[in-house]
């Protein structure tokens, strides 16, 4: 087993290496000045003694191996670099939207994986029937929905119409709630980003649970459990669900390896301040220090991801894992 | 002998698009104590059919729509689901056709078949660990193996772990459907003398289908030899070997080589199986029947006793006797 692990570790090493090094070279690699990314617009304006200043302190005289080193270094230390159009530090930028995005899309892939797992698994057991094609006309319909438009319609009704929960942010602003107070704002600020989140996302949780557990169900060990007199019950969940959540584990895994980059159009939609707005907003502002460190952090975290589902699934199928360490 | 299963006039149809496809029709055999039964037939003339439905794992589209099923005096086509729970595998297993997907395999093969034993037995987890170890040594695979995970046996040991399944708790009768399916020809005549020595040395009952006319001849007491979801001759092996009365029996065994009659020459069947939807009144076998005649193409020749323990379904017999 620890050899197993400490062989994957080596190989995700390799890769964080390999993206490290491509994160660094790419900006090196595109055309255009420096300076232009650095200082914007402004730079037309610079005497070459600011400009001189500007290369010196980024370290862009160095030769290219000692600026190597000092990214890496960087990196290494959490120093993302600066973020020039919002004047800040990009690691306390991350530090203030990471938490959000977690919240909403760490929750959204919990909450419609269970969903989707539950739902799949009764339209499966009862394929052919009404329900099983009601729940697949829902789920379909639902996938059919782009996720601003659902945002907006619920926003519209929850928020506008009926007034029930806040249009935006993650929580007030300048509120100062303390304790139990501030956890049930935060609460009411979610529940319409993340009941977006999951409505659009569920359904496909919901195919693969479906169409795999009626592949399962068609197996030769299933007919064998229910000849050896094993309750429907257990048969469902110990024999059939067990083996059908195997590909829906896979496609979990993948997804949350993307959680950190968070939801960009829906956190667009109801400024919900995470990840996936900042990029959105540092695209829009070229901001190219924070786009890098955005993709740098969604990089690492699908490499993490992939990383845990290595370990994991040898747990989940006893055929992965033994032989391959 | 005591009769141990009885099945009178079993009729299986399956609903499909195009109308009822008649699986099974009227099909009537038993099984006595300790009685090896061989049921033959081409593949898709309801062999399977019959087994699923005398273990009752019929399932929409298909439906056991009449006869009865009686096992030691009880008819399992009545029975209730607590009922069956209590029959199954204590009276009646099954070693399933391709033991190779007959294991669940994300459980170790030792759980599935404590699983079984703990269910219908009332021993602690740690009896049913022995029994399962000695059961695995009975079918010739090590104790200690119960442990191991499905996939990491071969195809052969598959079948003899589905054998130890099938045995563990004591049933009367065992139901080996096609079990040597997708196995290399000596680890088949291994898995089959195995499933012989059990079925003496335990006094079983057991209904081995198959297709191989030859195997089946070699170790089974009866034969019943159904063709397209009729069961058209059942009588013993000696009988069917010397006087097989229905043509398809004989056509059977003329298409199979004799080891012992090398210079026969073997003959194929004319002709392919009917379809079963919607099939009309008529003897099943009169579109490949070389004998055939008018009544055959009108009517279903009855499934009666003709001597002593051997029954045949069809109309040339009546003829000739009278």
């Amino acid at each position: 087993m620890w050899k197993f692990v400490t062989g994957k570790l080596l190989q995700y090493v390799i890769v964080i290496m390999l993206m490290l090094t491509l994160n660094f070279l790419l900006p090196r690699l595109m055309p255009g000045n420096p300076l232009v990314f650095l200082a914007g617009e402004d730079v037309g304006f610079m005497t070459s003694k600011e400009k001189e200043a500007i290369l010196e302190k980024h370290g862009l005289n160095d030769s290219i191996v000692q600026q190597y080193g000092t990214y890496l270094k960087n990196i290494f230390t959490g120093d993302f670099g600066f973020s020039y159009q919002q004047k800040r530090p990009i690691i306390e930028l991350l530090k203030e939207r990471l938490p959000w995005t977690m919240l909403l899309t760490g929750l959204g892939l919990v909450l419609s994986t269970i969903i989707g797992v539950l739902f799949g698994t009764i339209s499966a057991w009862r394929r052919g029937t009404k329900t099983d094609a009601n729940l697949l006309t829902m789920f379909m319909f639902l996938s059919a929905m782009p996720s601003f438009w659902v945002g907006m319609i619920l926003v519209s009704v929850f928020s506008a119409q009926l007034g029930w929960l806040p249009v935006f942010g993650a929580e007030s602003a300048w509120s100062n709630l303390k304790g139990m107070d501030r956890f049930i704002d935060i609460v009411k600020h979610l529940i319409l980003p993340l009941t977006t989140l999951v409505l659009i996302s569920v359904t496909s949780t919901f195919m693969i649970m479906r169409y795999s557990m009626l592949n399962v169900l068609g197996e030769d060990y299933i007919m064998m459990a229910k000849a050896k007199g094993v309750k429907e019950k257990v048969i469902k969940y110990k024999h059939a669900m067990r083996n059908a959540l195997l590909p829906v584990a896979t496609v979990f895994m993948l997804s949350l390896g993307f959680t950190l980059g968070g939801a960009t159009v829906i956190e667009t939609v109801f400024a919900y301040p995470g990840v996936g707005r900042l990029m959105f907003e540092s695209v829009l502002s070229r901001d190219y220090p924070l786009i890098q460190a955005t993709f740098l952090i969604i990089t690492f975290s699908v490499v993490i991801a992939n990383f845990l589902a290595d370990l994991i699934y040898p747990i989940l199928d006893p055929k992965v894992g033994k032989h391959n360490g | 002998m005591s009769t141990v299963l009885s099945v009178e006039n079993l009729s299986t149809f399956f609903k499909t698009d195009k109308g009822i496809a008649k699986a099974v029709e009227n099909v009537s055999f038993s099984v006595d104590e300790g009685e090896m039964l061989g049921l033959i037939g081409e593949s898709g003339c309801g062999k399977t059919t019959v087994a699923q439905s005398i273990l009752r794992l019929i399932e929409y589209p298909g439906k056991v729509v009449a006869g009865s099923v009686y096992l030691n005096g009880k008819n399992l086509l009545k029975a209730t689901d607590s009922d069956l729970t209590g029959l199954r595998w204590r009276e009646i297993s099954v070693i399933p056709q391709s033991a190779m997907n007959a294991l669940n395999p994300v459980y170790t093969v030792g759980d599935q078949i404590i699983e079984a034993i703990l269910l219908h037995d009332n021993v602690n987890k740690k009896e049913a660990v022995e029994r399962t170890k000695k059961l695995l040594e009975l079918v010739g695979i090590d104790g200690e193996r119960w442990k191991s995970y499905p996939h990491e046996f071969s195809g052969g040991m598959k079948q003899r772990v589905a054998i130890a399944m099938a045995l563990a708790c004591n049933p009367k009768l065992v139901i080996s459907d096609e079990s040597t399916t997708g196995l290399d020809v000596l680890t088949q005549a291994q898995v089959i003398s195995l499933i012989k020595n059990l079925q003496k040395k335990m006094n079983l009952s057991v209904i081995l289908i198959s297709h191989d006319l030859p195997m089946v001849t070699s170790i089974c007491d009866r034969i019943a030899i159904m063709y397209a979801g009729n069961l058209v001759e059942w009588a013993s092996t000696e009988e069917i070997l010397k006087n097989a009365e229905h043509p398809y029996s004989k056509a059977l065994l003329n298409a199979t080589p004799d080891l012992s009659n090398p210079e026969r020459e073997v003959t194929s069947i004319p002709g392919s199986v009917p379809n079963l939807v919607n099939i009309p009144t008529c003897c099943r076998f009169h579109t490949r029947c070389p004998y055939a005649f008018d009544r055959c193409r009108q009517e279903t020749p009855e499934f009666k006793e003709i001597k002593p323990g051997h029954y045949v379904a069809c109309f040339l017999e009546e003829e000739q006797n009278g």
